[in-house]
């Protein structure tokens, strides 16, 4: 799945590409006076619309650009631009960039700034991946761990996980994760002490990712569960984290958490993560199958993921009608895409889910029926239909997946009448929670509004300012009269 | 040869010979000897250094163990497999490519599972599940253990109990008996939800005991809610969902009066 890894950041969104007239050097120029301007003010929000500026570039990005910025931008005597020019494929370098000589807009930057020289790093390894240039581009990404170990710069932070997930990109493209283990964990334990948030989340979702990908669930969860939480950075950070969480407790079958996790994550993606979409939404439909729900036909006809969903489309089928036979032939019909996803273990788990919804829709459907019967239409094949289904069924009445009785001596199944679920308190419970939940987006959308910093108070003088004190005080006056009148 | 390896392979041989005679005693007498011995080794997990002996320290190393986890199958002590079972562990995982697999390996992590599933921890069975290869699944010891797990969660619990005669490995009737007390604790659970009373003979038979006598041992130590009387067995079922007659008063105005708050903060 290596779609996931590229999210949203990878899409080149046309619209936010700049007017072609400006050539790619000049924007990266821009790019560069951006981050002089975010670290000079210590505003981080600077920098990460750099690195978005960055991706739009990258589909146009050619290694004379690369090369001329690193120019422009590093020391000619540094080591990071010895290193980087080195790494760098070599072209003619006849054509000299004519357009660095255009005066239009000619930035000029301070040497010697450490963003500056991270931010060479981050380009040059993404320059390296695209051009599929792996083993420069595990080299670039070492130095530059290496070079970002002896920084701490809240600055930095946001260059520094972009860095970290091309770094463990190309070594998941060269399967060579498990060589990078530990370098991570180094990197998890230094962001955790420099109280570098953005990184704490990034590295621990690479270190998940990492486990996840061999399979290593016991570790990834203990790793997860001890990691110090808090309320998350970026929207795709937390989106995949809450992937892996779904993932994680899918294994160890905490269902009902594992939905949450996995349908808000699925949620939470944004339109242009197709291939994340399609991840959560797969493992999402199988856990609420093995949570015995049904997911709606709508989930399998989003747009674009209609061929993803087909197999996990016709399985839900076949849980839906609770046929075993049609059950094992969809299983086995589709068996190389369910070993593709890692899902294969979670479907032969699923075989217990077809038999409880067709024994609940014998108990629906039937007021009475005989253990005989019920054996029958299960089609359980045993050489002991009968004690299996009497076991069968007295395991479901205790896990609640029915409400019924057993008559052993008769051998027969009672089901109970289902109760008013309006004379208990469970709409009011509902009705709390969901009021909760609006509440809290309402609140969390006025904390996440931004306002620029003093850029009302600027401007005015003290007179102005009291007049407009002055204005505002007539004006709660005004409202508290009119509210006054109201009551 | 390195003196410390030829001490131990000299140790193991009289530890294997214990083992054939089975002398379980003088075995993990010798057993805690050889352990000792081995952290002696740099070249084992998790240091993993690259020795000239690496190779020849790995491999009896786990073979040490491999018997280890068969031992404590042997004198039935379910903490030392896990112990030994755990130490085992990274020479499966992550020595691949410096010693070639183990005959052994299958057996021994199907046992793991069974045992995982004796003990009833079925989302640690799952975890181990998942770091099996797809060829693995097909091994009769991982397949056996498979069943047994999706039969148990089925509720279909005479195919578990038929399972014993079918065991892959000798081993592995000790984990299947201990199952089968797994298997009655479950079926009287699963009795005390499903059925209101049941005879006393039937009862018996459903929770698989030879006399009246054991039966009521059982519920006495067990089950002491069952009540017993008139020859039936009448379970006290947990109590249901009554529906509320009053209304919860002091939750709801507490509730109302959060969501006055918080609308007096948006208007």
């Amino acid at each position: 799945m290596p779609e996931d890894v590229e999210m949203n950041d990878s899409q080149p969104q046309p619209a936010a590409a700049p007017p072609p007239a400006a050539s790619t050097l000049q924007h990266l120029k821009e790019i560069a006076s951006v981050i002089e301007a975010g670290s000079l003010t210590k505003e981080v929000r600077r920098i990460s619309r750099a690195v978005r500026l960055t991706v739009a570039l990258r589909r146009r990005l050619a290694a004379r650009d690369v090369a001329a910025f690193l120019a422009f931008a590093l020391p000619h005597s540094s080591e990071a631009f010895a290193r980087l020019s080195s790494l760098l494929p070599k072209e003619d370098g006849s054509e000299m960039d004519v357009d660095s000589a255009a005066p239009a807009a000619q930035v000029s930057i301070k040497h010697g700034l450490p963003e500056i020289e991270i931010y060479c790093y981050l380009l040059v390894l993404i320059f390296l991946i695209d051009n599929k240039k792996y083993d420069e581009a595990k080299a670039c990404a070492s130095a530059s761990i290496t070079r970002l170990k002896n920084l701490n710069r809240r600055t930095v932070d946001v260059l520094a996980s972009r860095v970290y997930t091309y770094y463990s990109y190309v070594h998941e493209l060269t399967s060579s994760l498990a060589e990078i283990r530990g370098t991570l964990l180094a990197l998890h334990r230094m962001a955790t002490l420099h109280r570098d948030e953005l990184g704490q989340e990034t590295l621990l979702n690479l270190l998940l990712r990492n486990y996840l990908h061999y399979n290593l669930y016991d570790q990834a969860e203990k790793l997860r569960s001890k990691a110090p939480r808090f309320e998350a950075h970026s929207n795709q950070q937390f989106c995949r984290y809450l992937f892996y969480l779904g993932k994680i407790r899918t294994i160890q079958l905490e269902y009902t958490d594992a939905k949450e996790s996995l349908l808000q994550a699925a949620r939470k993606a944004p339109t242009t993560a197709r291939g994340f979409r399609v991840q959560c939404n797969k493992w999402a439909i199988i856990v609420r199958l093995l949570l015995g729900e049904i997911p709606e036909r709508t989930v399998f006809m989003q747009k674009g993921m209609k061929a993803a969903l087909a197999p996990y489309f016709e399985l839900t089928n076949a849980v839906r009608v609770g046929d075993l036979e049609l059950f094992r032939a969809v299983a086995e019909k589709f068996a190389s895409t369910f070993s593709a996803d890692r899902t294969r273990n979670l479907i032969v788990r699923l075989r217990h889910n077809v038999i409880r919804t067709g024994l609940r829709n014998i108990s629906i459907s039937y007021s009475r029926i005989s253990l005989a019967d019920i054996a029958k239409k299960l089609r359980l094949d045993s050489e002991n239909p009968v004690a299996d289904a009497e076991s069968i069924v007295a395991k479901a009445i205790r896990d609640g997946a029915i409400d019924a009785t057993i008559d052993h001596a008769n051998g027969w199944m009672v089901s109970k009448e289902t109760g008013d679920v309006y004379s208990t308190n469970e709409p009011q419970i509902a009705f709390n929670s969901r009021i909760a939940f609006c509440l809290n987006m309402h609140n969390e959308a006025v904390k996440a509004l931004r306002f620029p910093p003093n850029s009302h108070k600027e401007k005015e003088s003290a007179e102005k300012r009291r007049e407009r004190l002055q204005q505002e005080e007539e004006l709660a006056k005004h409202m508290a009269e009119e509210d006054d009148d109201d009551f | 040869m390195d003196p410390k390896l030829v001490e131990v392979t000299q140790l193991f041989s009289r530890f294997k010979a214990a083992f054939a005679r089975n002398d379980f005693d003088t075995c993990v007498d010798l057993l805690s000897q050889l352990k000792v011995r081995l952290t002696k080794f740099p070249s084992l997990p998790p240091s993993f250094q690259q020795t000239p002996n690496a190779v020849e320290e790995l491999k009896i190393a786990r073979d040490i163990y491999e018997h280890a986890v068969v031992l404590s199958v042997k004198i039935e002590d379910q903490d030392a497999f896990e112990r030994d079972f755990c130490q085992l562990k990274p020479y499966y995982m992550d020595t691949c490519g410096i010693i070639p697999p183990s005959p052994q390996e299958y057996p021994i992590l199907g046992l793991n599972l069974l045992r995982l599933l004796v003990q009833n921890r079925i989302a640690e069975f799952h975890t181990e599940l998942e770091l099996l290869p797809v060829t693995a699944l097909e091994n009769p010891c991982i397949k056996h253990a498979v069943e047994l797990e999706q039969s148990f969660m089925e509720g279909a619990y005479n195919r578990v109990l038929s399972a014993r005669q079918a065991v892959p490995h000798e081993t592995y009737v000790y984990f299947m008996d201990l199952l089968a007390k797994t298997v009655r604790d479950e079926l009287a659970g699963c009795s005390e939800k499903g059925y209101d009373y049941m005879s006393i003979a039937e009862a018996r038979q459903v929770l698989m005991f030879s006399s009246d006598k054991e039966l009521h041992q059982y519920i006495a130590e067990e089950h002491p809610e069952w009540e017993i009387k008139d020859g039936s067995v009448f379970f006290q079922k947990a109590k249901e969902t009554q529906p509320c007659k009053e209304i919860p008063s002091l939750q709801v105005i507490n509730q109302t009066l959060s969501y006055a708050r918080e609308l007096e903060r948006i208007v």
